[in-house]
């Protein structure tokens, strides 16, 4: 009944009602706006360095005292005594190859305008198949021999990094993303290098078929079975003193750091890489984020002034309408939820407003931001991110300020005293 | 049903002399009374004690069995609202609110748990359009207090208090701000609550009004006469 007049008293001073709304609404839109880039920016920096939050890649120490002291190389004895360690659930070898691969031919299977001379050197690092997850069926990941295709894997930040840079600057073809290339084979050159003197003794000819794309594998390489390599080593007389790397898996995410530190005692290294590079850009967006919300906020808590100083004026301009309605039955608990109440209604309205303003002002952005920037890697479609909770804060917001804004009020409205304001 | 004894109100620090000293007043169920004087006699304080809008005085308020001392906030509110009305020389509705809306204010706060909110405003407004009916303003419900004529807004404040069937009728000046013709109407109308059975206590300083009452009481330097 309350909420009933409380309408009626809003429809009748739109104008007071609008004002206190837009100071809640520009409060509220600002937050919003905000709260929704820094999730979108960080959403799309995960993409370009996907994290895991469980995964810890460890590296041989770049110096060091021999296994007797600890450390050494990452043989099998290592990779065992890493995998017992307390709070890792697996241990994946990896193997950079140290026999050269080059493609100087287009893949097969696909429309490509491979150059005349065009010849790719491609880095190479063996890994299980089980350290892909999901990505590849463990089946197609395996060494079918010399005579077959060795099946690949490539990274699908490094299909994006083509069609955004490579593709459009050399004026090649664009590659179609996702699952499309799977089954495409890349005719390349086992031993032969582009760096001079490098190219092995023997060079032959074989296929790379491409079996998955994995966030998995790092930007720059291409992996194939661990065992592929392996073989491939051998074949040309290369010794395998120990693993190039070994991904451990956490049980959870909390375990990471304190498996790290096990991992450091034992004379290894932790190759921070991508996950440095995501946890610093994750940190800069979410200071930068926190500190633009903080502006926004106090926007809000300005509102919230503003609309005390507005709903203080309305009351000493209603305290003879406040006391008739004492005068016909209301107390002084129903004058001040009344206030309370009209308050709320123009905050939830002004924080709705907001939001949708802010959505606008997103859409504005995104429009803008497509005309005017190049089509650079990972570009996102959108830079913001409205997940549900955003929203709903950002109406809970206007309505927070708007009730802390009329605390005051309504306590002084409560404080009319019939006899005299009607007197 | 009014039983005021020895009432005294001071405003101020308490160095002013009394605008009430000692009032003593007795109103029967059904009567009309008037109470009349000079402009700052008291008249309207007077009406605010015994209708539980001013709860600092002392001596002893009865109304309808109701004891108004020492009253809660909660338990004064509802005396307002369903045991008296008020109707005021400048008539005090809401601006904002059509006609109908300022009738029924009185039924939005009343507690009635377990009603549907949406069907009791439905029945508040069927209630406040019949208060409107009595007082000849149904087809003007929807106007705002703006739109309408000095005595159609007094009626208005009218079927606002009798919207609450109360027992006590209060009128301050309810014809100070009205031309003789409306005045009349306004006064003929209190004749027949009066006749009705209920109470009216109207403070005048008019003497068509005080001619209307059954008794007429003279307020000056703070004591009835």
């Amino acid at each position: 009944m309350l909420l009933h007049l409380a309408v009626q008293n809003l429809q009748s001073d739109r104008k007071g009602a609008a004002v206190n709304a837009a100071a809640a609404c520009v409060g509220v839109a600002a937050l919003v706006f905000f709260v929704a880039l820094g999730l979108g920016v960080n959403d799309a920096a995960r993409r370009i360095f996907p994290r895991e939050a469980r995964l810890i890649e460890v590296v041989p120490a770049s110096v060091s005292l021999g296994p007797i002291l600890g450390g050494g190389q990452l043989d099998d004895a290592a990779v065992a005594r890493l995998a017992a360690l307390p709070g890792v659930t697996g241990a994946h070898r990896k193997l950079n190859l140290r026999v050269p691969i080059a493609a100087n031919r287009q893949p097969e299977g696909m429309r490509y305008n491979w150059p005349q001379g065009f010849v790719v050197q491609i880095p190479v690092v063996g890994v299980e198949a089980e350290f892909l997850g999901g990505d590849v069926p463990a089946a197609r990941f395996v060494d079918r021999g010399r005579d077959e295709p060795m099946p690949a894997v490539i990274s699908s930040r490094l299909l994006e990094v083509y069609n955004k840079t490579i593709s459009s600057s050399w004026g090649l073809r664009k590659l179609p993303t996702g699952l499309a290339l799977v089954g495409v084979q890349l005719p390349v050159q086992v031993g032969y290098s582009i760096v001079p003197l490098k190219t092995e003794s023997e060079v032959y000819e074989a296929r790379l078929e491409l079996v998955g794309v994995s966030d998995r594998i790092p930007v720059y390489q291409l992996a194939l079975p661990l065992a592929v390599v392996q073989r491939l080593h051998r074949e040309y007389g290369k010794e395998d003193p120990g693993y190039s790397g070994v991904s451990l898996v956490a049980a959870e995410p909390e375990d990471v750091p304190r498996v790290a530190a096990a991992v450091r005692r034992m004379g290894f290294s932790v190759d921070e890489g991508d996950r440095a590079a995501s946890e610093r850009i994750g940190t800069a967006i979410q200071v930068t984020t926190g500190a633009l919300a903080l502006v926004a906020l106090l926007m809000c808590a300005l509102a919230a002034l503003a609309i005390a100083q507005s709903l203080s004026a309305g009351i000493r301009a209603r305290a003879r309408e406040i006391a008739i309605l004492q005068a016909v039955g209301a107390t002084l608990g129903d004058v001040r939820a009344l206030v309370l109440a009209e308050a709320g209604l123009v905050g939830a309205a002004g924080g709705v407003v907001g939001v949708a303003l802010a959505r606008l002002a997103a859409w504005g952005a995104d429009r803008t931001a497509a005309r005017l920037l190049p089509d650079f890697p990972f570009r996102p479609e959108t830079f913001f991110h409205f997940p549900a909770w955003v929203l709903l804060f950002g109406i809970a917001v206007g309505l927070g300020a708007a009730l802390l804004g009329a605390l005051a009020p309504a306590r002084a409205a409560g404080r009319i005293e019939p006899a005299r304001a009607i007197g | 049903m009014i039983s005021l004894r020895s009432i005294r109100k001071r405003f101020g620090d308490g160095e002013q002399s009394p605008v009430l000293d000692g009032v003593d007043l007795e109103v029967a169920a059904g009567e009309l009374v008037a109470v009349v004087g000079p402009s700052g006699a008291g008249k309207s304080t007077l009406l605010y004690v015994a209708g539980g809008l001013d709860a600092d005085f002392e001596g002893e308020a009865v109304v309808d069995g109701r004891a108004l001392r020492g009253l809660s906030d909660r338990a004064r509110a509802a005396f307002r609202n369903r045991t008296v009305g008020f109707v005021f020389q400048s008539f005090n509705l809401l601006p904002g609110l059509p006609a109908v809306e300022n009738v029924l204010l009185p039924g939005l706060f009343r507690s009635e748990a377990g009603t549907d909110a949406g069907a009791r405003l439905s029945a508040l407004r069927e209630r406040a359009l019949e208060a409107l009916e009595r007082v000849g303003l149904a087809a003007k419900a929807s106007k705002r207090p703006a739109q309408l004529s000095g005595g159609e807004r007094q009626r208005i404040a009218i079927a606002r208090a009798l919207f609450a069937q109360p027992r006590v009728l209060l009128a301050d000046e309810p014809t100070g701000n009205l031309d003789a013709t409306t005045g009349a109407g306004i006064i003929a109308l209190f004749r027949e609550m009066a006749a009705g059975g209920m109470t009216v206590l109207v403070v005048t300083h008019e003497e068509r009004v005080s001619q209307a009452a059954g008794r007429v009481l003279h307020l000056e330097g703070g004591r009835l006469r």
